[in-house]
């Protein structure tokens, strides 16, 4: 073996080493999870969230448009119309079904965009592994928001009432 | 085509006959000009500017739905100044409409929300505060939610022309009109629809299909009504196994657009709470549920022991059954089971009219007839109430025809209102003969007429009508959505399919209810001891199949749920002896097609009487029961094909004491209307027959 090669490599493991330690001096980049949660972008795309408006009422008045605008065909809905007694949403009618099939969304963004009234948006939830698929059909209950603190919806109390609960 | 004239329309070279309104010669052209209150069959409004166009020497733009055509007119309907009328047209009638298309019921199917797509007017210059009143209820039936009106008047006229009824107008002025129902703040009226249908917007919406989902959700499906024998074409939007709404979208049927209540709203009965679903065998006294397979069993082993023995069973058919039920159960009734008695429940003397018609050619009329004949003789009928389709085919010859519409019932008929001569009398025929002068002067004339002539009557009718020189065409009414057709199919004891007299002349109902040795009673679709009546044969083995646990059900050994027609396909055969086709729309758990339950019952007992599959029994009935050899493909593609008249003598013919209609009025609809909650919360308009 010939003693430059000798060299040549000592060198080469200095400069590698050299790079090592510069590294461990700068700030860290990569993140701690699952000990710390992680952080995202704005923009990303997760689970859905159900909004609520400032008084804490429903969002969404089960127009069909986010299903209808979704290429997975993954958005389950039912409606009912909101009475005197039973007031679910700002408007005439409101969800009384509303499932999302994970199983098949895209994560497009394609329901966000269609909805007139900002009920759906993407929330910033990815854990979404589950052991049984029918886990992964979520319900309405499972993506609303909750009230917004102050916020007293004053007929969703009866409407509970009203539903025995 | 008499002289046409020649216009150009958008650089087209356009021929239209003269009279022609501008909008429908652009429109047979493929020239679409947008429009809001004219419709097509209603008189003229001109109250929504949408349709202006610009045409060449005119100083100003012209409503092309009032303009008739001209000899050289050069018409531009997407010129810029056409196009910028549109615009302000349409923000002017959104200055106080509430754009809540997410939550309204037209959402998807608006023609304004397709205009301003269209042409773009979505911003509006408007920030004053919209006018707002609040929704209404007019009846369980009809909503009106004003702000969404745009007063094209369609509703009004629909109402007014089209039904007869007259219970919409308009009151207030300007920004603050709106449309009010006759009785100020509800509706006392025939609850069909029409103006909800016809509305191009959402301010009118029914109670049956709001809020519950948009259009493009449901599947749509277009079958024929079960309700009277009028037989018109429903489209049923199906959600989730549910019905949710029927109307008939694509106006292709024999009725175009035209529902009753009945069609449009009264196929709640089969979600009705007392819908069988289960199979039930009587044991100690009760009826218990039991599986297919046992109740199958149970029949037929029963029925297998009777005719072994000999002993007489009777058969009852149903009035909504398909013509492919119908024609298998008299086969498999005369020939597998052995037995003549076979029965149904019938309304019409229609064997009776065949036999007076033997010989002639094109005398028995189609719904089409009605529209065009010169003149119409209703003959004890209230037709508004009892065939409601069949009076709007009247109503629309009068308008449109100046068709003369002649009256002789046993009181006040809505048809009199627009009648050259109405007669009252319960002596329908001395009625008739009384005029033979009058009807002498016309070019043609329909007969229609209901039990109340039967028997010999139906042949001195048609003598009558012979009589008076002209071109005559009759309809039989009978009551049901398959009435004709049962009939037609043979479930009669003196006669087979096609009216051929059956070998052995068997037991009517009323016979075979007081026969003292009747071994057993199948019943389809049918209610022969309604009211608690017994069987005179005590022993007798009763199977029951039907939709809901009937007077006689409750008297059964054994019950089998059916379905009904919406659950089912196969074909019917209307009032005027149009075979239209069934298309299935739903499943409901533990019901099946009558078809199918005939097809367990031979096949348990060991019987051949053929596949009892719908496209095999429809080809031996085409092949065997005369006048039912009918184009295919007119069915296939959901159209109406006649029955060939038989044309020949029928050599026996039935009694006609057992013709009786069951005088059903607009809300009523025999068993099926009682299981009806729409049916039954309207009831206060007419609410009886011969009420005007
Ligand atoms: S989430 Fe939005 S788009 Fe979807 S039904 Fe509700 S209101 Fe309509
Ligand atoms: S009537 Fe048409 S434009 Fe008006 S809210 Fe309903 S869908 Fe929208
Ligand atoms: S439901 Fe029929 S009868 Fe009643 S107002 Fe409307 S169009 Fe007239
Ligand atoms: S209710 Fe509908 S059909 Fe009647 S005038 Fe208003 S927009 Fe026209
Ligand atoms: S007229 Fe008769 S067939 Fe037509 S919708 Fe009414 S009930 Fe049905
Ligand atoms: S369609 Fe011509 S004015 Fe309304």
């Amino acid at each position: 073996m010939a003693i430059n090669q000798v060299f040549k490599s000592a060198s080469a493991i200095v400069q590698g080493l050299g790079i090592t330690f510069k590294e461990m001096m700068k700030p860290t980049v990569t993140e701690d999870y699952p000990d710390v949660p992680p952080v995202f972008q704005e923009r990303f795309r997760g689970k859905h969230e159900l909004q609520r408006d400032e008084n804490g009422m429903e969002k969404c008045v089960a127009c069909f448009l986010c299903a209808a605008a979704c290429p997975a065909d993954c958005i389950y809905i039912e409606a009912a119309e909101n009475t005197d007694k039973v007031r679910i949403s700002g408007g005439e009618r409101y969800a009384s079904v509303y499932n999302i099939d994970y199983t098949r969304c895209i994560f497009c963004g394609y329901c966000v965009e269609a909805c007139p009234t900002d009920a759906i948006t993407h929330g910033h939830g990815f854990e979404l592994a589950a052991y049984d698929t029918a886990a992964l059909i979520m319900r309405k209950e499972d993506m609303l928001v909750a009230v917004p603190p102050g916020a007293r919806p004053p007929v969703i109390a009866e409407a509970a009432a009203s539903h025995g609960h | 085509m008499s002289n046409p004239v020649n216009l150009t329309i958008d650089g087209k070279a356009v021929q239209a006959a003269p009279g022609t309104l501008l909008i429908d010669a652009a429109k047979q052209s493929g020239i679409l000009i947008p429009a809001f209150c004219y419709y097509e069959g209603y008189s003229l409004q001109a109250a929504c500017r949408m349709c202006l166009v610009e045409v060449e020497k005119f100083p100003k733009l012209q409503a092309a739905c009032t303009l008739p055509v001209a000899e050289g007119m050069v018409v531009r309907t997407e010129a810029a100044s056409a196009v910028q009328a549109r615009k302000t047209t349409l923000e002017f009638l959104l200055t106080n409409h509430p754009l809540d298309c997410p939550v309204c019921d037209k959402g998807g199917e608006c023609e304004l929300q397709d205009m301003v797509f269209r042409y773009g007017a979505g911003e509006s210059r408007f920030t004053e505060v919209k006018h707002h009143v609040d929704e209404k209820q007019w009846s369980p039936v009809v909503y009106y939610d004003a702000p969404r009106c745009i007063l094209c008047y369609r509703c009004v006229r629909v109402c007014d022309e089209g039904m007869g009824v007259t219970a919409l107008g308009i009151t207030h002025r300007g920004a603050y009109s709106e449309i009010t129902p006759n009785k100020g703040d509800h509706l006392n009226c025939d609850q069909c629809g029409a103006c909800i249908d016809i509305c191009p917007v959402g301010a009118l919406t029914s109670g049956i299909y709001r809020y519950q989902t948009r259009p493009w959700e449901m599947e749509h499906v277009g079958t024929i009504c079960t309700h009277c024998s009028d037989g018109c074409k429903t489209t049923l939007g199906v959600r989730n196994n549910e019905i949710v709404r029927g109307n008939n979208r694509d106006s292709t049927g024999i009725n175009g657009e035209f529902l009753c209540i009945k069609g449009r709203y009264a196929f709640d009965f089969i979600k009705h709470e007392d819908r069988l679903q289960s199979p039930m065998v009587r044991r100690n006294g009760k009826l218990e549920e039991v599986s297919w397979a046992e109740a199958v069993k149970a029949v037929a082993a029963r029925f297998a022991e009777i005719k072994a023995a000999g002993g007489a069973i009777g058969v009852a058919g149903s009035v909504h059954s398909t013509n492919e039920e119908s024609y298998f159960l008299q086969k498999f009734a005369r020939q597998g089971l052995g037995t003549p008695h076979i029965d149904h429940a019938r309304s019409g003397d229609v064997p009776a009219l065949i036999h007076a018609l033997a010989g002639k050619t094109d005398a028995l009329a189609t719904a089409d007839s009605l529209y065009h004949a010169k003149a119409v003789l209703v003959v004890d009928a209230d037709l508004s109430q009892q065939h409601p389709f069949l009076a709007f085919q009247v109503r629309a010859n009068v308008r449109h025809h100046q068709a003369a519409v002649y009256t002789v019932t046993r009181g006040p008929v809505r048809e009199e209102q627009t009648a050259a001569k109405a007669v009252h009398t319960a002596d329908y025929l001395a009625g008739v003969r009384g005029l033979g002068e009058d009807l002498k002067k016309h070019a043609d004339l329909v007969i229609v007429f209901g039990d109340g002539i039967k028997g010999a009557a139906v042949g001195e009718l048609v003598a009558f009508g012979d009589s008076l020189g002209i071109p005559v065409r009759y309809v039989c009414l009978v009551d049901y959505s398959n009435s004709r057709g049962a009939m037609d199919m043979g479930l009669l004891p003196e006669l087979g399919p096609g009216y051929h007299p059956a070998a052995v002349r068997g037991m009517s109902l009323p016979q075979m209810a007081a026969s003292q040795d009747l071994a057993a009673l199948w019943v389809v679709g049918a209610d022969p001891l309604a009211g608690g009546k017994r069987l005179a044969s005590g022993k007798a083995f009763v199977v029951v199949q039907d939709l809901f646990l009937t007077d006689t059900a409750k008297q059964a050994d054994v019950v089998l749920p059916s379905a009904s027609a919406y659950e089912k396909s196969g074909t019917v055969t209307n009032v005027t002896g149009q075979i239209q086709r069934l298309k299935k729309g739903l499943n409901i758990m533990g019901a099946k097609p009558d078809l199918e339950i005939f097809g367990l019952i031979a096949r348990a007992m060991g019987v051949d009487a053929g596949r009892a599959q719908n496209e095999a029994v429809f080809e031996e009935i085409r092949k065997s029961v005369r006048g039912y050899n009918v184009p295919l493909p007119v069915l296939a593609t959901g159209g109406a094909a006649q029955a060939q008249p038989v044309n020949g003598r029928v050599d026996v013919l039935p009694d006609p004491e057992l013709v009786r209609s069951a005088g059903d009025t607009l809300f009523t609809s025999g068993s099926l209307g009682r299981y009806s909650k729409i049916l039954g919360s309207v009831m206060e308009a007419p609410g009886a027959l011969y009420k005007g």
